[in-house]
């Protein structure tokens, strides 16, 4: 287990100097100005020398991304050019936003793949099988942004029923983490599907069922738990996903986490707070897969770290 | 219904479409902060709703002959809202924050008239010397040669007057002297300011705004029509269905801004005036507005739009004249055609644009690539000359003609300055500067008529047409209007019609 560990974490270091020199790079030959965006239509041109020799701009590549990589040894993020705050203010400011948002949009998922695909499983090939599923498939075959804007006209202006935007309590979520959750809920029905299946026909579920079992018992604590496998691989990456990657979720519903910092900064050219966002979101990203990793391992013990 | 907790209609309910970048009136250089800093904060002079200049903290100001040294009188009544009372040291000391060399990334350039501004900028000098303040309610500036516009450099966002010193974080908490104090600010959520009660002028009518930030125009709309905003701004694409719908909660005005198609005055063919008026002549704008614009715009003929000093209402804009076109192309050697690249932005109004343009021209021979980029790589390449044809608009600072002829044509602002025809005409830049240094009212507007006729002339644009604003304003409001210029609308009159 240590070792599994410590070889998992030593492979951070050449993935995150990865993601550094990637992000660095293609910022760097991105067309567009970052001190023009930053000072505005009618600056200038002495004001952008002046600007760009004080932010280092007009330095050679290396020396520049010597000068990013020194500064995140010490802990330091950036200053954004835009907003002149620190990088790291603004992340820890945005992030809880961005988590309260995937874990409801992971629960909404979760919840319904997994009572799809145990139904599914239960009762294969009937009509409420085939509509659940059919539905399930729906949803992950809509874009995002075609979801969160019918979701709005529907719930929000028609029937006045929740709110399009915002971010102050629960009623504030139900939308936003429905679309965010709705692709996953095909992928984790399908999943929990096959396995549960394949395990309602193993030699331990007959043995169970024999013992006078209850069905209710029989799937779920034998059943399910032995079908847990796969779907803790998908859980774990697509909570990663919603970590990183809900952008057009946060555009649609305004709600004020990372994604939007993310956009917003790339549209200004905010090379500081683009890396440093990048840099921040790969290390969530591969910190969740390390966590599914080890939840994959606690679900099954034959699974060996080895 | 615009409300808020303290009952129906108390809190005004307004949004931007992103962030602020900052609430300190030193670093505003977007639109979001320059009007929240136009809430919060006071300037010498301020603009009204319909775009007039009109006292702020200044109660008057007197210029002398000579068009170079104004004298700014302060009214005795304004107080900061932490309850400082605002004086003419106030306003040295704001100058000199947002002219600081410290000030890194601000937008300090309606200062650098003043003289000694532009080397204590660059930090060559320890003060403005151009800079005097005669006494608790008088500032005296001197500048570096005569500039008529000064009185409405000093309504802009960047020289706001904030109080001395201005205390920690004042980006994120911010105290100034406006209508409105500030009360929180969570970034990407809202900004929720209260009325300021002791406001030297008149006293805002709500007790509260809470400023949404929304990118996504659908929200927009969707809250408007749930009752959670206040106002709402139309797009285009979405003209029709809210004149069906909302036709009574409507207001227009046409803005002062240029929709325009910039044409390198010194690529190849486009060297040549009979080109670019081929250009211009080859494109049906009035059938282009109405299909791609639903008809919100003024057809341009000319720089200089209506509700502005040297509008010249009189002359006729290019007419659809495919045959004229093809005769000057052919005078101008080019009977076989032309090739031509437009650069083009993301917006979606721009690709419909950008398309019908490309159509109406290749009926003349000129065959048009389209270049699609973000906003901030298109204007980078157009800045270095790269660009033949470059669709995009213009916003103005301030109201004033000098604002469409200085930076859009004197040749000194050539690409990164704004003039993005490279046009580098003498006799034009003669104009501007007489434009810009005349102290005789009159003189002026005659001035910038006959520049904007020469610029006409010259064709350096593809004349499209002044965008007109499409807001609807809950009903039960009343008191507010569209400003003519993005600070203009400080929410006073705004209340729940009772």
């Amino acid at each position: 287990m240590k070792r599994f560990l410590a070889v998992r974490l030593a492979l951070l270091v050449p993935t995150l100097l990865g993601v550094l020199v990637v992000t660095f790079l293609l910022l760097y030959v991105a067309p567009g100005d970052p001190v023009q965006a930053m000072v505005g239509e009618r600056a200038d041109p002495e004001t952008l020398v002046r600007l760009r020799r004080e932010l280092h701009l007009d330095e050679s590549l290396p020396r520049q991304f010597g000068h990013y990589v020194g500064n995140i040894l010490k802990g330091d993020l950036g200053t954004s050019y835009i907003t002149r705050r620190s990088i790291v203010s603004e992340l820890r400011h945005r992030f809880p936003a961005t988590l309260r948002l995937a874990l409801a949009a992971m629960l909404f998922a979760t919840t319904l793949g997994l009572a799809v695909g145990i139904y599914g499983a239960w009762r294969p090939g009937g009509w409420v099988d085939r509509f659940l599923t059919l539905g399930a498939y729906l949803g992950i075959s809509f874009p995002v942004y075609w979801v969160g804007l019918v979701l709005i006209l529907v719930f929000a202006v028609q029937l006045r029923w929740l709110p399009p935007s915002g971010s102050w309590g629960f009623i504030y979520l139900i939308l936003p983490a429905t679309t965010l959750g709705m692709r996953s809920i095909a992928v984790i029905a399908r999943m929990t599907r096959t396995a549960l299946q394949e395990a309602l026909q193993s030699d331990f579920i007959r043995t169970a069922r024999a013992k006078g079992l209850g069905e209710a018992r029989v799937l779920l604590h034998h059943g399910l738990r032995n079908a847990l496998l796969p779907v803790i691989t998908v859980l774990g990456l697509d909570f990663g996903s919603y970590l990183t990657g809900s952008i057009l979720t946060e555009t649609i519903f305004s709600w004020p986490g990372v994604g939007r910092y993310v956009l917003s900064a790339i549209e200004k050219r905010d090379l500081p707070a683009v890396s440093g966002s990048i840099l921040f979101l790969s290390v969530l990203f591969v910190f969740v897969n390390l966590v599914t990793d080890l939840l994959y391992a606690k679900a099954d013990p034959r699974v060996a770290y080895d | 219904m615009a409300c808020g907790p303290e009952g129906p209609g108390r809190t005004l309910e307004y949004y931007f479409t992103y962030d602020p970048r900052s609430l300190d009136p030193a670093f505003s250089t977007d639109v979001p902060t320059g009007e929240v800093d136009a809430l919060l904060f006071d300037n010498l002079t301020q603009f009204d709703v319909d775009g007039r200049l009109v006292p702020g903290l200044a109660r008057s100001w007197e210029v002398d002959p000579s068009g170079s040294r104004y004298t700014f009188h302060l009214r005795t009544n304004a107080r900061f809202h932490d309850g400082r009372p605002v004086r003419a040291s106030d306003v040295e000391a704001s100058y000199l924050r947002a002219l600081s060399p410290r000030s890194l990334g601000g937008r300090p350039w309606p200062l650098y008239p003043i003289k000694g501004a532009r080397a204590f900028n660059k930090g060559e000098a320890s003060g403005v010397p151009g800079l005097v303040v005669a006494d608790d309610s008088t500032v005296v500036v001197t500048l570096e040669e005569p500039l008529n516009i000064f009185p409405k450099l000093v309504a802009m966002p960047a020289t706001g007057i904030v109080p001395t010193p201005t205390g920690e974080e004042f980006d994120q908490s911010p105290i100034g002297s406006g209508p409105w104090r500030f009360v929180e600010w969570s970034h990407d959520d809202y900004v929720v300011l209260a009325k300021n009660p002791d406001y030297w002028g008149s006293v805002p009518l709500a007790d509260s705004m809470r400023i949404r930030i929304i990118p996504e125009p659908l929200t927009q709309a969707a809250e408007y029509e749930r009752g959670g905003l206040t106002v709402v701004e139309i797009p285009f694409g979405e003209t029709r269905r809210w004149e069906e719908r909302h036709g009574a909660e409507l207001k227009r005005r046409p803005t002062i801004r240029d929709l325009y198609i910039a044409i390198n005055t010194t690529r190849g063919p486009l060297s040549d005036v009979r080109v670019r008026q081929a250009l211009n002549l080859a494109i049906d704008v009035p059938t282009l507005l109405q299909t791609v614009m639903a008809g919100r715009g003024l057809q341009a003929h000319g720089v200089i739009p209506p509700g502005i000093t040297g509008y010249d209402s009189a002359r006729a804009p290019f007419p659809y004249d495919p045959d004229s076109a093809r005769r000057l192309l052919a005078a101008a050697g080019h009977a076989s055609g032309l090739s031509l690249r437009l650069w083009r932005s993301q917006r979606p109004e721009y690709a419909r644009i950008a398309q019908t343009v490309q159509q109406s021209l290749a009926a003349v021979g000129v065959q048009v690539e389209i270049v699609q980029r973000d906003a901030s790589s298109a204007r980078s390449a157009v800045r270095k000359g790269e660009a033949d044809l470059f669709l995009t608009d213009w916003y103005a600072d301030y109201p004033d003609p000098e604002n469409f002829t200085y930076p859009l044509f004197y040749s000194k602002n050539a690409g990164t300055g704004g003039n993005y025809a490279f046009l580098n005409d003498p006799a034009i830049d003669s104009l501007t500067v007489r434009l810009r240094t005349t102290v005789d009212e009159a003189e002026k507007a005659r001035l910038a008529q006959e520049t904007d006729a020469r610029i006409f002339a010259l064709a350096p644009w593809i004349f499209l047409w002044h965008p007109v604003d499409l807001w609807a304003l809950n009903p039960r409001i009343e008191g507010w209007d569209i400003p003519a210029i993005f600070n203009g609308q400080r929410w006073q009159q705004a209340h729940v019609a009772r």
